[in-house]
Parts: C-alpha cells; sequence; structure tokens
C-alpha cells in the first residue's frame, strides 16, 4: 500500500497542471489577502478576527482542490495511464484509497499553506502598523474548517473525475453546482415550498461553505449538522465513484 | 505458462470474445493473430483484468492476475504504447510504475539503458515519436524482469532496426524460459519469430498450436512443374486427379504430390526441368483461415481512390 501511496504522489508531483493548480490555491488567496491588508488596514482596531476574514477564501482554495482532485482521477483516463495503474496493481480498491489519501494529504497540507502564507505576512504588515484585530471564540474552528473543507472538496473533486473520467465534465460540474445552479435549484425550491430557509438544505453553499462562518443564526444549522450534511453528500459521490471505479471496465 | 479457459466478454450484444481457450508455453514465443476487430486486444485486457470477462479465467503459472503479489514482477505487458503521460519524462513515467511493485530506481536505469532509451530519460514523452513510445512501453513490459510477457503489437510504429531488435528481444525472453504472448498485423515479422500461433476470428479460435501445424492446415501447397513435355505431363496429371495452372515457363499443380508427378514422368519418359512442392504465405494462410471471420473488409482497389467527378 505504501508503494501505491508513493506513486500516487510522484504522479501528482511530475504533472505540470496538478502542480499550477496546487500553487495558484495556496498563492492566489495569500496574494490577494496580503494585498488587501497592505492596502485596507492603515491604523487602529478593526472590528472582525483576521482568522475569520482568511476563512472567506477557503472556498477559493477548496474549488481549486477540488480540481486538483479531478485531475489525480481523470488524467489517467485521457492519458491512458489507468491501463498501466490496474496492471500494476489489480486490487481497484488499494488504488482508489491510494488516490483518496493522496489528494487529502495535498489538500490539507495547501490549505495549512494556504493559512500560513495568508496570516504570517498580513500580521507583520499589520503589526508594523499597529494595526489590532480582535479574535474570537470560534477562530480555532474556523481554521480547521478550512482545512476540512478543503480535503471535503478535493475527495468531491476526486469522485466526480471517477464518475465522469473527464476533466471538462467533472470540473463543470465541480464548479457550475456550486456557484450557480445550487442557488438557482434552491431558489426555485425556495419558491415551489414558500419555504425561505430551505437554503439550508443546500450541501455546498448551505451547509460546506457554511463551516467556515463565524457565528450561525438560529434558524441555520449548526456548525455540527453542516458538517455531517456536507460530508454525507461527498460521501455519496465517494461511493458513487469508488464503485465505479472497481466495476468499469478499464 | 498462460491458460486461458473458456473467455468470454460480451459488450451490449456483441461477443468480443466467445468462449475463447488456449495455452501459452514457458520458452515459446506464442503469435497471436486475428483480423481487426477479432478480440484480440479485448482478450488480451480481460487476462491482465482490465476488463472483467462474463466467464472464463486466465491463470499465470496456476494464479489469478489478481492474486500476484507485486504482478509486475510476474507478467510485464505492453497493450498501447501510448499509455503515458505526455507532460512526465520518460524516467518519471518508469519510475512512478516501479515504485506501485517496489522495485528500484536503479532497475528503471537499467531498463531505460536495455532500449536504448537512457539518452532520453529525461526527455517528456510527448516530444517522442511513435517509435520511441513503443521502446518506452517495452521497457514498461520488462521493468519487473517478469516470467511472462504479453506485447500488443510491439513492432508498430518501430523502423527495420527498432523491428529487428523487438525480435531479438522476444527470442532472447523465450530461450530464458519465459512465457511470451505477442499479437501483430505484421505476419511476415510474426512469422520470422513465432514457434506457436493462435488464431482467432469475431473473438472465437480458429487455430491453435506450433506454427507448422498451421501451416499445414491452413497454407495453399502445390508443385511447380517447368518441362518441354508439359502438356503431355499435364493431361497425365489431371487424368490422377490434379488440377493444373498454366504460367509463363511452366506450371502449378494441385491437389497431387511432387512424389506422384515425378513417378508420372518417370514411368512416361518424360523430361522434367523443375519440379519442386511450393508452400503458401503465412499472411495467404492467415488470410484464408480468417476469411470468413473479416468483420471489416476493404472495396476492391479499383477505381477506389478516383475522385468523384464534378
Amino acid at each position: 500500500m505504501i508503494g501505491v501511496l508513493k506513486s500516487e504522489l510522484f504522479k501528482l508531483r511530475t504533472t505540470r497542471a496538478t502542480k499550477i493548480v496546487v500553487i495558484f490555491s495556496v498563492a492566489l488567496p495569500a496574494i490577494i489577502f496580503t494585498l488587501t491588508s497592505a492596502l485596507a488596514f492603515q491604523n487602529g482596531e478593526v472590528g472582525d478576527s483576521l482568522i475569520s476574514m482568511v476563512g472567506n477564501f477557503a472556498p477559493l482554495t477548496g474549488l481549486l482542490l477540488g480540481v486538483v482532485g479531478v485531475l489525480c482521477s481523470t488524467q489517467e483516463y485521457s492519458q491512458g495511464t489507468i491501463r498501466i495503474t490496474l496492471v500494476a496493481t489489480p486490487n481497484r480498491l488499494k488504488v482508489f484509497v491510494a488516490k483518496l489519501l493522496t489528494t487529502v494529504v495535498v489538500s490539507v497540507t495547501s490549505s495549512l499553506l494556504m493559512l500560513l502564507f495568508c496570516l504570517v505576512p498580513s500580521q507583520l504588515i499589520l503589526s508594523s502598523r499597529d494595526v489590532d484585530f480582535v479574535t474570537i471564540s470560534t477562530d480555532i474552528r474556523i481554521l480547521f474548517s478550512v482545512v476540512i473543507l478543503s480535503a471535503f472538496l478535493s475527495v468531491l473533486g476526486l469522485s466526480l473525475g471517477l464518475v465522469f473520467k473527464s476533466s471538462p465534465g467533472a470540473i463543470s460540474a465541480l464548479l457550475i453546482w456550486p456557484t450557480i445552479l445550487e442557488g438557482m435549484v434552491f431558489g426555485l425550491l425556495s419558491l415551489a415550498f414558500k419555504d425561505s430557509n430551505i437554503f439550508r438544505y443546500a450541501p455546498i453553499q448551505g451547509n460546506g461553505f457554511r463551516l467556515i462562518a463565524a457565528y450561525f443564526n438560529a434558524d441555520e444549522n449548526t456548525w455540527l449538522v453542516s458538517l455531517t450534511y456536507f460530508s454525507a453528500f461527498v460521501a455519496v459521490f465517494t461511493v458513487l465513484g469508488a464503485v465505479l471505479f472497481s466495476r468499469r471496465d478499464a | 505458462m498462460i491458460i486461458v479457459e473458456n473467455l468470454t466478454k460480451t459488450y451490449g450484444s456483441k461477443k468480443a470474445v466467445d468462449d475463447l481457450s488456449f495455452t501459452v508455453t514457458p520458452g515459446r514465443i506464442t503469435g497471436f493473430l486475428g483480423p481487426n476487430g477479432s478480440g484480440k486486444s479485448t482478450t488480451m485486457r480481460c487476462m491482465l483484468g482490465l476488463d472483467k470477462p462474463d466467464a472464463g479465467t486466465t491463470t499465470f503459472d496456476g494464479r489469478k492476475y489478481a492474486d500476484i503479489e507485486s504482478p509486475l514482477s510476474h507478467v510485464g505487458s505492453l497493450l498501447d504504447a501510448g499509455d503515458a503521460h505526455k507532460g512526465r519524462t520518460a524516467r518519471n513515467h518508469l519510475r512512478w510504475i516501479a515504485m506501485t511493485n517496489g522495485i528500484s530506481a536503479s532497475r528503471v536505469d537499467a531498463v531505460l539503458q536495455m532500449v536504448g532509451m537512457e539518452d532520453a530519460a529525461r526527455t517528456k514523452v510527448g516530444k517522442f515519436s511513435l517509435g520511441m513510445r513503443q521502446r518506452l512501453g517495452l521497457a514498461v513490459a520488462l521493468l519487473g524482469d517478469p516470467k511472462v510477457v504479453i506485447l500488443d503489437e510491439p513492432a508498430n510504429g518501430l523502423d527495420p532496426e527498432g523491428i529487428r531488435w523487438t525480435r531479438e528481444v522476444m527470442r532472447h525472453l523465450a530461450d530464458e524460459g519465459r512465457s511470451v504472448l505477442v499479437s501483430s498485423h505484421q505476419l511476415v515479422e510474426l512469422s520470422l519469430v513465432a514457434d506457436d500461433l493462435v488464431v482467432i476470428g469475431q473473438g472465437k479460435l480458429i487455430s491453435s498450436g506450433p506454427i507448422a501445424q498451421f501451416m499445414t492446415q491452413h497454407a495453399k501447397t502445390w508443385v511447380r512443374v517447368v518441362s518441354p513435355q508439359f502438356d503431355a505431363l499435364a493431361e497425365l496429371v489431371i487424368a490422377q486427379g490434379g488440377t493444373v495452372e498454366r504460367t509463363a515457363d511452366g506450371g502449378d499443380f494441385h491437389a497431387i504430390s511432387a512424389i506422384t508427378i515425378g513417378d508420372i514422368a518417370a514411368a512416361n519418359n518424360l523430361v522434367l526441368h523443375e519440379l519442386s512442392p511450393q508452400t503458401g504465405s503465412l499472411e495467404q494462410a492467415f488470410l484464408d483461415a480468417t476469411d470468413a471471420s473479416v468483420e471489416y473488409r476493404g472495396q476492391p482497389t479499383t477505381n477506389v481512390w478516383e475522385a468523384p467527378k464534378p
């Protein structure tokens, strides 16, 4: 199993597309946040938590890491290497688990780096200007949620890749559903059922992205409910991806 | 040894492989022949567990492929030379494969040298010609120093030197006692290297056994005769049940042996300048054997290339 894991990690490391997306998922939020910190806050106290503000970049990082998950599976099909992968390791469950763990390791590491590269330079800049940010009790939970959200979205990307077997289809589904379709679908459901609070059932925007929220209103799902709901949503696609991967001809 | 038993694979309503059984013996090269779409590649994929057969089994020295620990050290395969990420270097392509089976990096360098690609080790696969990719594919197959080698069209895209080299590699592997199964459309090439043949058509077995046996069963045989008294000889041969086909300097006799013709000529004081038994090529034997199962047939060449008149 260790050999298969090392091999999957090596495959990701030696593919330009995945390297570029990983770098973007870390660098893009870091650059934007550092520039924002440098330009927006001059001095005095800011009534917001720095960590909470960084947390707002989690969906961007998470979706980009989701694309890494997609590439981890679809590139094997588009380049034909899936046949060699399965000839070298006929146990498909082992290959699936190795891919799953690899994407989780990459996404967790990348999201931690994103947090580091966002927080450290900003903190240094703002400290030199005597800008003080408040700390809130949910800061640790937000940091944890950023990492969890990235890991889950990368697993979702991997699973969608195994379902679709093609990068355009899987990446479209990964990006269009949470950013456009989910809002439209639940907007329609809200009208149909005359329930303004139906958005709490939206798996990604209503629960996944809500994990990084600093506060939860009484009519919203709690953090734990959101986490459970979102993990169940990702689990459905993960099981579907695993079943299709193990049953389909290569 | 590879034993394929009653292998069957259906796609929708089409049977790609139909109750196919054959054996690949150690120390021999077995050629795997069949027209386009006859199920050769599907059979190879089923053997390696890439496609799931509806019925039948394949065993490698008594074990199913999925049950083999470190399969690359037991079975090496080249299914498609294009199965490599175009952005990865040759060495990195081999390294990720080696890692899965605990094969050392030094073995990667050794097989690159073996296939003559040490200078291209750090070149990206996307820059390779088809011939270079075939060599890389062979390197993958040889990576684990396997006892069984399965090659699908290994000479495809290779230059004459590459083809000869592939032939030598296969012979060397077989001489070391390994089982070699090789599919090829290059029949002349295969006739130079194969010891045994497995011929299939529309997924079904047509023939299996030593190449000489296949030629005996399927190749046309006739006797070439050159004689100043050809017409007289022809008359006597026809009376014995033979048939005659005239050529410029003599003729070909069918359905009769050279010995019988010689006896007839001697008994009738007829002079013979040539009396030689002839055997058709492997290509002709293959075409005759698979004629009924050809799925995709080209048009006769007359006028096919003429552009439509305006």
